[in-house]
């Protein structure tokens, strides 16, 4: 196939999905977001409101609105938020000098990461471009950014993800956990 | 959606290759064997692939009609020709059913191995080893209430007949209703111009595809 037609697409796009499918991917965004945030006010973070990362909204998009997408898995969701802190970390870190350096690093770095470690998901790539980019608050945590907020916080959204996909009948989560 | 599922589902059940030509190893080659990331986990991708099968399935049988699956070369006998000859004739083509068809070409009824092994007194369960375990049970076998009969008195009747333009399902779905293995095709005046067996239905996905 040539360049341009390549351009054109091939493929067609995939059916809508129901609005019952809407609604329970809906209330678990609610519920996990909604959630995350409680706690945050509720002082789990470590720093004021620090638990609540950008990433994660990109996080319950996957967990409540594509539940069967290998992306959405715990292997996937757990694995690639903490594999891409640590990148976004260690580049910050390396190369925090040139923040446009780091961040293309931290981006690219976690990508091929999470490739290599079969824990693709893609708001890891968020994760590790708040490491660079996300201020003082984010830079003082050092690693422990992986743990808190990012590994407790993807802990929560999973455990909402585990209640609410189960409910309805037509649902489940995980399709796999490792 | 939930119609076409539903439609979907109303294959008879003579195509079972839809649930197990590919298993999940096939699907992890598969995957491994095309470059880039896919968004489906193989059990998802097998389900879809059956969903996406047994439309293939039903849309080739609504496709083929009575006239390109039949077989026109029809063995029929005639309403008085003897229930010997009719076995004979049966025997020799190595057929296990014939129409029964008037000097017009009209399909009176149909003459099966079941209505034979009926008469021979397995009417619990009309097949060959019913035939035997009563032969070896009581003295004697039992052809005998055939010897007077001729093909009107043992074939069944009314004939159950399909049209030249009726799709494949619907033929399969006559098979498993009526309980029957094949089904006289007749013109617009009811003669006879072909026959459909069930082997016809299960050769038709690799043909017509």
């Amino acid at each position: 196939m040539g360049f341009f037609e390549k351009l054109k697409g091939t493929a067609k796009s995939p059916p809508g999905v129901s609005p019952k499918e809407i609604f329970w991917s809906w209330l678990g965004g609610f519920l996990g977001i909604g959630l995350l945030g409680l706690l945050a006010a509720g002082g789990l973070a470590q720093q004021e409101k620090v638990m609540l990362i950008g990433s994660f909204g990109a996080s319950a998009v996957l967990l409540y609105g594509a539940p069967k997408s290998p992306l959405a898995q715990p292997r996937n969701l757990l694995g690639g938020h903490i594999f891409s802190g640590l990148v976004g970390v260690a580049c910050h870190k390396l190369f925090g000098e040139a923040p446009w350096f780091a961040s293309a690093m931290a981006v690219s770095g976690a990508i091929a990461l999470m490739h290599l470690t079969r824990t693709l998901h893609p708001p890891g790539g968020a994760t590790a471009l708040i490491a660079v980019i996300g201020g003082e608050k984010i830079h003082s945590l050092g690693f422990w950014y992986c743990l808190n907020p990012v590994g407790l916080g993807a802990s929560i959204m999973l455990l909402v993800s585990l209640l609410v996909n189960n409910i309805p009948a037509h649902r489940r989560y995980p399709e796999f956990w490792i | 959606m939930g119609e076409e599922q539903k439609a979907a589902g109303d294959i008879p059940g003579e195509f079972p290759f839809c649930e197990i030509l590919m298993g999940e190893q096939d699907v992890m080659e598969a995957m491994r064997e095309i470059p880039g990331y896919l968004d489906i986990t193989p059990s998802d991708f097998q389900e879809v692939y059956r969903h996406a099968c047994r439309h293939a399935v039903r849309r080739i049988m609504q496709a083929a009609k009575a006239r390109d699956i039949m077989t026109r070369d029809v063995l029929s006998v005639g309403p008085d020709l003897s229930a010997k000859e009719v076995a004979r004739a049966m025997a020799s083509k190595g057929i296990a059913g014939v129409p029964v068809v008037d000097a017009q070409g009209l399909v009176l009824g149909v003459i099966s191995e079941k209505d034979f092994f009926r008469l021979m007194g397995a009417s619990e369960f009309p097949n060959f080893m019913a035939v035997v375990a009563r032969c070896l049970t009581e003295k004697g076998c039992v052809a005998f209430p055939l010897r007077e009969k001729r093909a009107k008195d043992i074939m069944s009747s009314p004939a159950i007949t399909v049209g030249e333009e009726t799709p494949a399902v619907e033929i399969a779905r006559t098979f498993t209703q009526k309980r029957i293995n094949r089904v006289p095709v007749v013109d617009k005046d009811g003669r006879i111009v072909g026959i459909v067996s069930r082997a016809d239905i299960l050769k038709l996905p690799f043909l017509g595809g």
